[in-house]
């Protein structure tokens, strides 16, 4: 256990992190909330360090911005989990270890000799969370898939982009997102039993399972009415306001469900003839009469800019949201007043805005402490330090490819 | 010893939309007993506004299973007063209404730290509890509009707004991310007695994600754009048309190995595999044309055909599956036991998501249907309120237990 800082949730829990970009979210999480987390890389470094965006667009395994958004806050370490001498070092890092993340596929713990059973052994509080495409069981559970085929999975992706036309992944891996959100929730739950009894236990998740809980009500409304929305019939039902409207620079939404924002916005555009009759107040209606609804709104829309509909409409309480790019984001008035991008600085990258821990707990906030780790930057603390390894050994190690 | 991990913890959930609804039930899910605040003044957003079908909705189930409803006049002092005793009883306050409201009703944290110092209270809010742009009305689907989510989700080079359907995974992720965070404030109160208030800002959950490309424009100074099924890292790499109508399967390539066994397969359509694809770097730069090899050979087949037959040679591919898919063809959902119908006494069966976080010690449960509204109103007012059959009576007649 490392020094107890009161500051952060889970101060003093120490996590290691053998997790893929299906995980990554999840000991980021962790990470943000206070645990001390190493990383576990293989001696040739993550698979993470070749993912893209590159500082100045080069390659090179410390200017992986994918990298650095994930690994912040932890420590890293080297360490080869196919050699004999790399699994006897983990299973004394485990040891002393309260989580252990991974997203290996099923089995591939086992194989290393080091499942569960192998690791509780010697730490019956230990948790392991697996979170893994499809679960541990079932006839699907070896397949791959990454984040493009848990989105395809979850009934979302085919109702996105036009009919005819590829359905488009969502940005941002939100099918990795999800699995690791329940992964941390589950280590959270496990880490409150243990407070209570002392006991460790495993958790499987499943991003397929997950990707369902991204969508929405498709499953509960197909299990009672047999409704299959499609991107056509989407198309339709999203006339009910939602569609984007232009403007004179960019795009808006407007979300309207209660009649009273129904009643606001119509006022708000100067009660237009053709949409001010009390037949528009019902949401089937305006459902059945896109070509006028749709139509007043937009003509009102196109004749201001995307903030002043934004401002004047949240004013109004008319559910008025611009569509931003990340420019507008990062540099809108609410972000930075919200202070949620926080300066660092990488040796190698240089300085950057990293994107802070949420949510904010008032007690215990979470924290972020350091930059990520270069490939091995903590072997000779961890190794030296914490496992009791002289200088000399490292060099054998690193000679015969443990570390 | 325990059935569920949150047993013996209590939760009072103020909330509409599916955010906040979305944090108390998972905590449900674990044991927490959750008692829902409603009023018969007017439906809530999942009920419907149609009296006679609020105990019918689907999605209310979905967002609602398992806990119990108590029905009360929010509009009355007495009203107010009986939820702020509720509050006292509680270890947990979920709430996702307005900034504003919650002031209103005497239960924002300088409050209700009052009422019960010991006492959790997360705020499940769009853009968060301070701010400019706190008290703006969102729901989950334009809280993606703010973060830059709907703006990338296109073809790259399109001239259409946004690719992006109506979506709400803030919504979703910012709920359970919520009940993560009320775990750990769980354990800090486990160590130290104390409380405290979580600001849960469903944008800042979502937005999260986008962590790499705020990076892309921070470090390089470039405004990301729209890159729809484009990968550097793996080719064929997208959403590919199999036979049917409106049919796709995803399929991505990662390895020189994988493109070696997908490669013999697409050979039978009459593909070159010694040419211009040989490598990874040939297979990027000509994408398109290599996109349109993979589709001479998925278009004749049946998605899950692709998907079987690629899963067996160790390819990456997922049909792009529809909800009647799920039901019906999804193998994996039908052997882990997914999808779970529950008996609602007024909806019927509605099926509904499982558990996708399976714990083997402390698993979670689905704790029963979905609360008729007002079914547990007598329950609460007599358990937890100590209210006799007069009282409850009493209060009824002047409107403040509805």
């Amino acid at each position: 256990m490392v020094k107890a800082d009161e500051e952060s949730p889970l101060s003093g829990y120490r996590v290691l992190d053998l997790a893929g970009p299906l995980a990554f979210h999840c000991v980021k999480l962790l990470a943000d909330m206070g645990a001390d987390v190493v990383k576990v890389e293989p001696p040739s470094g993550d698979e993470a360090r070749r993912v893209p965006p590159f500082k100045d667009d080069l390659p090179h395994s410390e200017k992986s911005l994918y990298f650095l958004h994930y690994n912040t806050n932890k420590r890293g370490i080297t360490l080869n989990l196919d050699s004999h001498d790399g699994r006897a070092i983990f299973l004394e890092l485990a040891r002393s270890a309260d989580v252990v993340v991974e997203s290996f596929r099923p089995g591939r713990m086992d194989e290393l000799g080091l499942g569960y059973s192998v690791l509780s052994a010697g730490n019956p509080g230990l948790i392991m969370a697996s979170i893994t495409p499809f679960g541990q069981t079932g006839p699907w559970r070896d397949y791959k898939a990454t984040d493009i085929a848990g989105l395809a999975l979850s009934n979302l992706m085919v109702l996105t982009g036009e009919p005819g036309e590829p359905p488009v992944q969502a940005p941002g891996e939100v099918a990795y997102g999800m699995a690791s959100t329940y992964g941390a929730f589950g280590v959270a739950i496990a880490l409150y039993h243990r407070l209570e009894t002392g006991r460790g236990q495993q958790i499987d998740v499943s991003m397929h399972e997950c990707g369902a809980h991204i969508a929405g009500y498709f499953i509960p409304q197909y299990g009672s009415t047999g409704a299959k929305p499609s991107r056509a019939s989407r198309k339709g039902e999203e006339t009910d306001l939602y569609d984007p409207y232009p403007t004179k620079n960019g795009y808006v939404r407007i979300f309207v469900i209660p009649v009273e924002q129904w009643r606001r916005l119509v006022d708000w555009m100067g009660r237009p003839e053709a949409i001010a009759g009390p037949e528009f107040e019902k949401m089937e209606y305006r459902r059945q009469h896109p070509e006028i609804a749709l139509k007043t709104i937009t003509d009102f829309c196109k004749r201001h800019t995307k903030e002043e509909l934004y401002e004047e409409g949240q004013k109004r309480r008319i559910s008025v949201t611009p569509i931003n790019t990340v420019r507008e984001f990062m540099e809108s008035a609410h972000t930075k007043a919200r202070e949620i991008f926080v300066e660092m600085e990488h040796p190698v990258v240089g300085k950057y805005l990293h994107y802070g821990p949420v949510p904010r707990l008032s007690e215990t906030p979470g924290r972020v402490t350091r930059t990520a780790p270069l490939i091995g930057e903590h072997n000779g603390e961890i190794y030296c330090g914490e496992l009791g390894f002289s200088k000399e050994d490292l060099v054998a190690l690193r000679a015969d490819g443990v570390i | 010893m325990k059935q569920l991990p949150l047993e013996g913890i209590r939760v009072l959930e103020l909330t509409t939309g599916a955010a906040g609804p979305t944090c108390a039930r998972v905590l449900c899910e674990f044991g927490a007993e959750v008692v829902r605040v409603e009023t018969r003044l007017r439906g809530d957003g999942h009920r419907g506004e149609d009296p006679k079908k609020w105990n019918k909705k689907p999605d209310f189930v979905k967002l609602h299973r398992g806990k119990k409803s108590f029905t009360v006049n929010m509009r009355m002092e007495k009203g107010r007063e009986l939820v702020k005793e509720l509050a006292k009883k509680c270890d947990v306050l979920v709430e996702n209404y307005g900034l504003g409201v919650l002031e209103k009703w005497g239960l924002d944290y300088p409050q209700l730290k009052e009422l019960n110092p010991s006492c959790i209270l997360v705020r499940v809010k769009g853009l968060g509890c301070t701010g400019p742009h706190a008290a703006d009305l969102t729901w989950g689907p334009n809280v993606g509009n703010v973060m830059g989510n709907t703006y990338l989700w296109n073809y790259p080079g399109s001239t259409t707004a946004t690719a992006e359907p109506r979506t709400q995974h803030p919504d979703f992720m910012g709920g359970v991310t919520g009940a993560f965070a009320v775990v750990l404030a769980l354990m800090h109160r486990k160590k130290t007695g104390r409380g405290q208030w979580i600001d849960n800002a469903q944008l800042e959950i979502g937005a999260s994600l986008l962590g790499p490309t705020y990076l892309e424009y921070s470090v390089n100074g470039r405004e990301p754009q729209p890159q729809g099924n484009r990968s550097l890292v793996a080719a064929p790499y997208g959403a590919y048309r199999c036979k049917g109508d409106d049919r796709w399967c995803a399929i991505a390539v990662y390895t020189q190995d994988e493109w070696e066994r997908f490669s013999r397969l697409l050979e039978e359509s009459g593909l070159d595999r010694n040419g211009k694809f040989a490598t990874h770097l040939e297979r990027v730069r000509h994408r398109q044309e290599l996109d349109r090899w993979v589709e001479v050979w998925t278009s004749q087949r049946d998605p899950y055909e692709v998907m079987e037959t690629l899963q067996e040679i160790g390819v990456c591919a997922a049909v792009v599956q529809d909800v009647e898919d799920q039901f019906k063809r999804d193998a994996q959902y039908a052997a882990r036991g997914f999808l779970v119908k529950l008996r609602e006494p007024e909806a019927g069966e509605v099926v509904t998501e499982g558990i996708p976080v399976r714990l083997s010690e402390t698993p979670g449960r689905m704790r029963g249907p979905a609360p008729l509204m007002g079914e547990h109103t007598h329950e609460v007012a007599r358990q937890l309120l100590g209210l006799s059959d007069e009282e409850i009576k009493a209060l009824e007649d002047e409107g403040v237990l509805t």
